[in-house]
């Protein structure tokens, strides 16, 4: 064995940090912040501009309260606006290209493409934020594991390859297949976990069904997603284990930041990889909010060389705590996941509204499938959304109005405000193999969130 | 350095790693230490010393 058996048994990949008191974490965060803010004034040109123009210099960052109080956040335009000095990575370089490993790249659908470089430490060490999860869900050096992706220029499901290197597990390559392939080549070599986006993971029941497979008959025992919300959304993960007959896991994480946060054994929720980021959540003023609440997610990476991201608003929300949490880990746990984007949150007479909670709630009607689109809008005085969603195909046409009623009335309960929804019929919305489009903004810009104050 | 004194130095390594790749109880740890060890292995092979690698 690559372990030795007592190693092999043990609970945690890290558990000397893993199981660390809260308040030594936090003792280790603060030199760690001090080291990394260091280095990106001495090595990044953008990141001495920003702090010089906030008159603060990295040696008065002594506390926790002034790494909070005094550094400023970035956003992902600031980046972007210094890679374009002379791109691609521009003044938000902070190694020579001697020292890169791999580039990835955002698809810049909404924008200019956002590049990353990663070093040969970066890329172990974003691997190594998965290993966490494999090895807390019982995954070790002899299982395979299976890529149902294509290996482009968007980070995606690299990292979790980066993981499994770091692991000493075996890699099977579904690059540049369809899934009608991929699931012959999954009964052919047998893998044990496969990795998906929620949505394609899914979507792998269309083709098995014309291909005649049954899927929980496959070697597929762990269903492990990222890309999009869904493995810590009870009825999503239901429908992935009920489907593969697999037990379904997640990794959180932000394409230009890296897997922020592998997912809780116990499978309700995701832990902050504390080795290798610290977080804020921040309301809409900038103010840490207390564990507990629901902010924004600031995070900061200690392991990126390349191109140093210290206090970058991600626009994710999510709820975090320091609560013990059952798996034994002391770092910081997030129930549900992300909950939604700031940008996609509405307030729906008083009442705020995130994607995930109408999400989880759609799957509790039967007859309803997970293809699904979120549209919001905005009248005089309030947002609203509808939701379009398939019916599934064995569901008459007749019964569509009936069903949207009845959907309605599950959000109206749960939530408290009315949302309209419109059962469409099956493979009327479109299919995605990575990042599913489900939410529409029809809203003016001014009725998004704003992150306010000071320092943003 | 001679290429015997560097041989010596990665021997010597290599002895260190493998004590700390035995007793750890980590996990990060003694995977880190696996791939030490097999990286002062495949120097040694780049200098000529040729030595089976069991593990």
């Amino acid at each position: 064995m690559l372990f030795k058996p007592a190693v092999e048994a043990a609970r945690f990949w890290n558990p000397y940090t893993q199981t660390l008191p809260r308040a030594e974490l936090e003792r280790l965060h603060l030199r760690k912040l001090q080291t990394v803010i260091g280095y990106a004034y001495e090595h990044s040109r953008m990141y001495r501009a920003l702090l010089d123009r906030h008159r603060v210099r990295p040696e008065q960052i002594r506390t926790m309260d002034d790494f909070v109080e005094r550094l400023p956040y970035i956003d992902k335009q600031e980046i972007l606006d210094a890679q374009a000095v002379d791109p691609p990575f521009g003044d938000a370089l902070a190694l020579p290209p001697d020292f890169f490993e791999q580039r990835f790249a955002t698809s810049g659908s909404t924008g200019a493409p956002f590049h990353i470089p990663l070093s040969h430490r970066s890329a172990a060490l974003w691997g190594e934020s998965w290993t966490y999860l494999y090895w807390s869900i019982g995954l070790r050096p002899r299982h395979s594991f299976y890529f149902a992706f294509n290996w482009g220029i968007f980070a995606a499901f690299w990292s979790a390859y980066m993981g499994v290197r770091r692991l000493g597990g075996t890699v099977v390559s579904g690059g540049g297949l369809d899934t009608t392939a991929r699931i012959k080549q999954i009964e052919q070599y047998r893998p044990d976990v496969l990795f998906a986006t929620p949505t394609y993971a899914l979507y792998f029941a269309e083709a098995a069904r014309e291909l005649g497979v049954d899927l929980r008959k496959t070697s597929i025992s762990y269903v492990v997603v990222a890309g999009e919300p869904g493995g810590s959304i009870p009825a999503t993960r239901q429908a992935i284990e009920d489907l593969w007959g697999a037990r379904c896991y997640e990794l959180y994480g932000i394409a230009e930041i890296g897997p922020t946060n592998p997912g809780c054994p116990l499978q309700q929720g995701v832990h902050l990889c504390e080795d290798w980021y610290h977080a804020l959540v921040v309301d809409e003023r900038g103010v840490p909010v207390p564990y507990g609440e629901v902010g924004e997610h600031i995070v900061t990476s200690y392991i990126q060389d390349g191109q140093p991201l210290i206090k970058y608003r991600t626009h994710d929300l999510i709820r975090w705590t320091d609560e013990p949490c059952g798996c034994g880990t002391t770092w910081l746990y997030y129930p549900g996941g992300v909950l939604g984007r700031t940008d996609h949150m509405l307030i729906i007479k008083g009442v705020n509204v995130y994607p995930s909670a109408v999400e989880a709630l759609l799957h509790r009607v039967g007859g309803l499938t997970e293809h699904y689109e979120l549209h919001a809008g905005r009248d005089a005085a309030n947002d609203f959304l509808t939701v379009k969603v398939e019916a599934r195909s064995e569901v008459a046409k007749d019964d569509y109005a009936r069903l949207g009623r009845q959907a309605a009335d599950v959000l109206r309960s749960t939530i408290g405000v009315t949302i309209g929804v419109d059962v469409q019929a099956p493979a009327t919305l479109p299919r995605y193999e990575l990042k599913a489009k489900r939410f529409f903004d029809h809203r003016p810009a001014e009725h998004r969130w704003q992150l306010q104050g000071r320092a943003s | 350095m001679t290429r015997e004194e560097t041989l010596a130095r990665l021997r010597e390594i290599t002895e260190r790693v493998r004590e700390l790749r035995d007793t750890t109880d980590i996990p990060a740890l003694e995977r880190t230490m696996q791939l030490v060890d097999m990286y002062c292995d495949i120097a040694r092979w780049e200098l000529g010393e040729i030595t089976p690698w069991t593990r």
